[in-house]
């Protein structure tokens, strides 16, 4: 009988206390554990990271070695690209000076957060990061990692810490493009857009469509007046990120690099979400479907920035 | 004295699990060292402890989730009850019931927290949630318990020992 009467005040309680905690009424509790917890945290998430670093040394020598060298030709290739694209953007300098047009996205402010936890439940995929509302972020801001690559979007902020949810959380959703990869083989007679072609035809100057067209019409052949295939980067629990909702005439290829494009207003447009890993065609679906592995590496991250100069739409669902 | 000890555990195990122990991914699941903490606890110490020990550790590991506050706890009570009702079944050994405990608990747990999830307004992928985390879940939680299951029992013994006075020698397991 007594753990009757306990297991009710517990299930009463806890109800309670997860609609007050839903309605932000508990939020300065949680801020405040945050806040005492955070040296600890930190400290021990410094002695786990290299601990981790060096069992996955061991347990994967092998497919570290791969995957140096792999990156190695990725650099060289890299390399050659930004040649080039420093070429492009000062020509498109150049064009804009002349043409007086004036950049659609002003200079981002960034502000640099650690990052103190990560959400174990395995259901949702979050982290804390030690900056919040005190220090100008608030919930819908998005979050980039280290090398620019798109991380999350805050879902909760605090006064001196936010969650953010990440990209690969089952309840994110970015709506994206996929562009074609500068490495996918191209006929030898395909011309380089932006050193070849006018300025009215050339495709925005991000790194991958400036050494190819942009994807992609019917028919699989890269087609220059065809826009990027649009779809939705949504987090999936079981293949961590997934691209959505794309035309079935779209023709995706392994390794093209998927981007934000902007629609929703709460994302800013070209920030790099990752590339593609497989596609998946549905013969009776109106969609097709793809895996994505993101630009960043998720599980491990230390440091992200906050762009604080974007303002998202916060569309909500009607 | 034994409460302080429990709660002192409990939050540290807490801040460990969001800090540390995402790096340990065994099947692609983290292991819940506070609920395998919490079963230990309620199997080696008993009921009367255990109603204070499990909502007070579901309490300290939501603050460090972005769960909303309460849902730990709900998830965790059924915890007690397994605990309870195994343990008056007057068995020879404490661990291998730990372990059935530890893994049943695991699968409430998820459950609980994939309804709470989904009544305030998270998407939740219910055959993914259950394939890929809560039964893998069940399982690196059981490998994961010895480690706290010692220390608990071995807690649990000074106590006795302290209480009847230098008893016999008895193997955790």
């Amino acid at each position: 009988m007594r753990v009757i009467w306990w297991l009710a005040t517990v299930v009463a309680v806890s109800l309670i206390s997860i609609v007050f905690s839903h309605q932000r009424t508990l939020d300065p509790l949680q801020n405040l554990s945050l806040t005492a917890t955070s040296p600890l945290q930190n400290g021990l998430r410094d002695i786990a990271s290299p601990l981790n670093d060096i069992y996955d040394g061991i347990i994967d020598h092998g497919g570290l070695v791969r995957e140096n060298e792999r990156l190695r030709e990725e650099v060289e290739r890299l390399q050659q690209q930004l040649a080039e694209q420093q070429d492009a953007q000062q020509r498109i300098r150049e064009l804009e000076d002349a043409l007086e047009v004036k950049q659609s996205r002003p200079e981002d402010q960034l502000l640099a957060a650690n990052v103190i936890a990560q959400d174990p439940s395995g259901l949702k995929r979050a982290i804390a990061i030690d900056r919040g509302q005190d220090d100008g972020v608030d919930e819908g801001m998005v979050i980039l990692s280290r090398s620019g690559a798109l991380v999350g979007s805050v879902s909760r902020a605090y006064r001196d810490f936010a969650w953010v949810r990440l990209i690969t959380d089952p309840d994110s959703a970015v709506n994206a493009q996929v562009n074609v990869q500068a490495q996918q083989p191209q006929p030898a007679a395909t011309p380089q857009v932006l050193t070849g072609g006018t300025p009215a035809a050339s495709p925005s100057p991000s790194p991958a469509a400036s050494a190819a067209p942009a994807p992609v019409g019917a028919g699989g052949g890269p087609a220059a007046d065809d826009g990027p295939a649009r779809g939705v980067a949504a987090g999936d629990l079981r293949d961590d990120l997934v691209l959505d909702l794309l035309p079935t005439d779209a023709h995706i290829a392994k390794g093209s690099l998927v981007m934000t494009s902007g629609l929703g207003g709460n994302f800013p447009p070209g920030i790099l979400i990752g590339s593609v890993k497989t596609v998946q065609e549905r013969p009776q679906s109106p969609f097709k479907k793809a895996g994505l592995l993101p630009a960043t590496r998720l599980a491990n991250l230390d440091t992200v920035l906050v762009l604080i100069s974007f303002k998202p739409a916060r569309l909500t669902a009607p | 004295m034994s409460y302080l000890i429990a709660i002192v555990i409990a939050w540290f195990l807490a801040l460990l699990n969001a800090s540390a122990l995402p790096y340990v991914q065994v099947l692609g699941v983290t292991p819940d060292l506070v609920l395998i903490f919490a079963v230990c606890w309620a199997m080696v110490r008993g009921q009367d402890e255990a109603l204070f020990v499990v909502p007070l550790a579901g309490f300290l590991r939501d603050l460090n989730t972005s769960d909303p506050l309460g849902t730990s706890v709900l998830a965790m009570a059924p915890v007690v009850l397994l605990a309870a009702a195994i343990r008056l079944r007057a068995l020879d050994t404490e661990f291998v019931p730990t372990i059935a405990v530890v893994a049943g608990g695991s699968l409430a747990y998820g459950v609980i927290s994939m309804m709470v999830l989904a009544a305030t307004g998270q998407d939740i992928q219910w055959l993914d949630a259950l394939l890929t985390v809560t039964l893998p879940g069940m399982l690196v939680n059981a490998l994961f318990t010895p480690i706290l299951y010692l220390p608990v029992h071995w807690l649990g013994h000074r106590r006795r020992e302290g209480l009847q006075g230098a008893g016999r020698l008895t193997s955790p397991l």
